[in-house]
């Protein structure tokens, strides 16, 4: 009978959907920290505002999500690099000693989060919300898809792609690899590393926005919905290898896999234990994270 | 006035000051009275670890958690003093079980790995109580608020004595060299591993038995609440304001903070919660060694 569950096309749908979900949301995590050691735990916050957006569009200007979402994608470009210029360009300068950044940043990032959660439920009521779109079903064998959930899995594999495809190629996408293997030795041979800083911070606040859209159109949220995906990317990032964009894909699709096929074998109470379990058990396999330490100097 | 003159007098006049607050004071005031102790039971127990070695902990709620879970499971099952000790206990055993593993982890991803392992112990007890068939279980027959603030205040009294003693032992020494540099602590002869996991479980202690004083304030217990995340944010934001070199700066963030959310939390709890982010955020990148350093600082300026 489970076995029946666990072989149906449904829960590999959905295994599909919710890994590729974490998929972009970690990328944006991973360039961030990749390319600058700075542990963004405020990062879901961002899945969470570009929610927000998605909704009143649709419900006050009554544009449908996947319009929106290259204006909110945009949206949150223009925020990572107004942060960028206004403060971390400064504080990464300004800093000689980079593990003094590292250890500052998570409390500092802890602030902006509690500060953007409760900035947004004090404006839009910590009230659940969510909007239907795109519901209809469509059938695949035994296995049923709503609309909206197989337009999130192409958004999102379209994103991840396009990030990965960017990297691979462009020049200031070589250059942010380089500076992730190695910040030191990049600068040596001529890296611009102050563009590679504001490019992944470009990419890692529109990514995770995009990502936003695609959670609002599927599932109810709420001012506090965005750590749990921050933990979950960071999941991600520490499975996958820090900075290593192509496993880190692999590793969310993993994540994906985990929690639903754990879920639907034992209930939904365990979901978040299902999550924790998987991100201390990570911590505590490679508790430098996987690459830690070995880049500090 | 020297600074150990200061202290000594500091003190006495916070002891005089908790000892006259049930007499003189209302249930309101006893309120405020218990709310300070209880965060400076917790904060106090906190920098034995996290101000000392700086492995900043970001879950000293499951401590707190644990200790509420084990009284209110033992309630008028075991005497009330047994219950408290075996909070305290059951928080030291867990810490000690987990320590060793936990402190291999440095940095930014020790401060996330205590946070998600105080939700993973949240969310098993839910899940735990939720098959069980328990949504909730209440207190009947908590002893007056007059008790449990005795019983608190003797805590934070614990806890005090505790970072000063540490503070002057050689093994807060040991502590403190381990913070600057493991590599080289070690190379001199500091029991880094057993230094670090001795600190972990002594700050472990007394947060379980607050937890355990504070179910039966609240005479009923949800997972949720007890292990509330927000507990340890708290917790970090009273270090962080007050400052971690001495016994001094807890003291001083408590206090600080009780006033602040005194004032705020009820009227606007979000513009509280709005405010403690900014807080955090300035503390952290202006002024790192709090308001324990800048009072430290002016006593020096004023010799």
């Amino acid at each position: 009978m489970w076995l029946d569950t666990l072989l149906s096309g449904q829960l590999l749908f959905s295994a599909l959907v919710t890994g590729s979900l974490y998929a972009i949301v970690a990328v944006g995590l991973n360039l961030v920290y990749g390319t600058m050691r700075l542990l963004n735990v405020a990062h879901g916050d961002l899945v969470m505002g570009g929610a927000y957006l998605a909704y009143w569009s649709l419900t006050l200007l009554g544009v449908p999500p996947l319009l929106s979402l290259w204006m909110i994608g945009l949206g949150g470009a223009l925020i990572g690099l107004a942060l960028y210029r206004s403060m971390f360009r400064r504080l990464l300068i300004a800093s000689a000693d980079p593990g003094r950044v590292e250890a500052n940043s998570l409390l500092l990032f802890f602030g902006i989060s509690i500060l953007v959660q409760n900035t947004i439920a004090w404006f839009a009521t910590p009230t659940p919300r969510a909007y239907l779109y795109l519901d209809d079903v469509y059938k695949l064998g035994d296995t049923a898809m709503t609309g909206n959930r197989i337009a999130s899995l192409v958004t999102a594999a379209a994103t991840c792609a396009g990030i990965w495809l960017y990297l691979r190629h462009h020049v200031v996408g070589l250059a942010l690899r380089a500076v992730i293997d190695s910040p030191l030795a990049a600068r040596i041979v001529g890296v611009n590393v102050e563009q590679v800083h504001r490019t992944s911070f470009v990419l890692g606040f529109a990514s995770a926005s995009v990502a936003g859209v695609l959670v609002s159109m599927m599932e109810q949220f709420s001012p506090f919905v965005g750590f749990p995906f921050s933990i979950a990317a960071f999941i991600v990032c520490i499975l996958g290898g820090l900075g290593n964009i192509g496993a880190g894909f692999v590793a969310a699709l993993f994540l994906g896999v985990i929690e639903t096929y754990g879920i639907a074998l034992t209930s939904l109470n365990w979901r978040s234990v299902l999550l924790y379990g998987v991100f201390v058990a990570t911590l505590l396999a490679f508790p430098q994270g996987l690459f830690g330490r070995r880049v500090r100097s | 006035m020297n600074s150990t003159a200061f202290d000594a007098l500091l003190w006495t006049a916070l002891l005089v000051g908790f000892a006259a607050l049930p007499i003189f004071g209302g249930d309101y005031l006893v309120g405020i009275g218990l709310a300070a102790a209880m965060w400076l039971a917790l904060t106090q127990s906190w920098s034995v670890l996290s101000s000392l070695t700086g492995y900043v902990s970001l879950g000293h709620t499951v401590f707190y958690g644990l200790g509420s879970y084990v009284v209110v499971v033992t309630w008028q099952q075991t005497p009330l003093a047994i219950a408290l000790l075996g909070a305290g206990a059951a928080s030291a055993a867990f810490a000690l079980l987990v320590g060793l593993p936990v402190m291999r982890v440095r940095g930014p991803y020790f401060v996330i790995l205590t946070f998600g392992l105080a939700e993973l112990v949240k969310y098993s007890v839910l899940a735990l109580e939720a098959e069980m068939g328990v949504s909730s279980r209440l207190l009947f027959g908590a002893p007056d608020i007059r008790v449990i603030y005795g019983l608190m205040v003797a805590l934070a009294v614990a806890a005090t004595a505790l970072r000063i003693l540490v503070d002057v032992l050689p093994f807060g020494h040991g502590l403190r060299s381990l913070r600057e540099n493991e590599e080289a602590a070690e190379t001199v002869g500091v029991p880094v591993a057993r230094y670090k996991l001795f600190a972990f479980v002594l700050s472990a202690i007394v947060p379980g038995m607050v937890g355990g004083v504070m179910a039966m304030r609240s005479t009923f217990f949800e997972p949720i609440q007890a292990f509330d995340p927000t507990i340890s944010v708290n917790i970090i934001l009273m270090a962080v304001i007050g400052g971690g070199e001495s016994a001094r700066g807890p003291l001083l963030g408590v206090l600080f903070l009780v006033i602040l959310s005194e004032w705020l939390w009820a009227k606007a709890p979000q513009a509280y919660m709005i405010i403690l982010g900014l807080l955090l955020i300035v503390f952290v990148l202006k002024f790192p060694r709090g308001l324990a350093g800048w009072l430290a600082d002016w006593q020096r300026a004023r010799r």
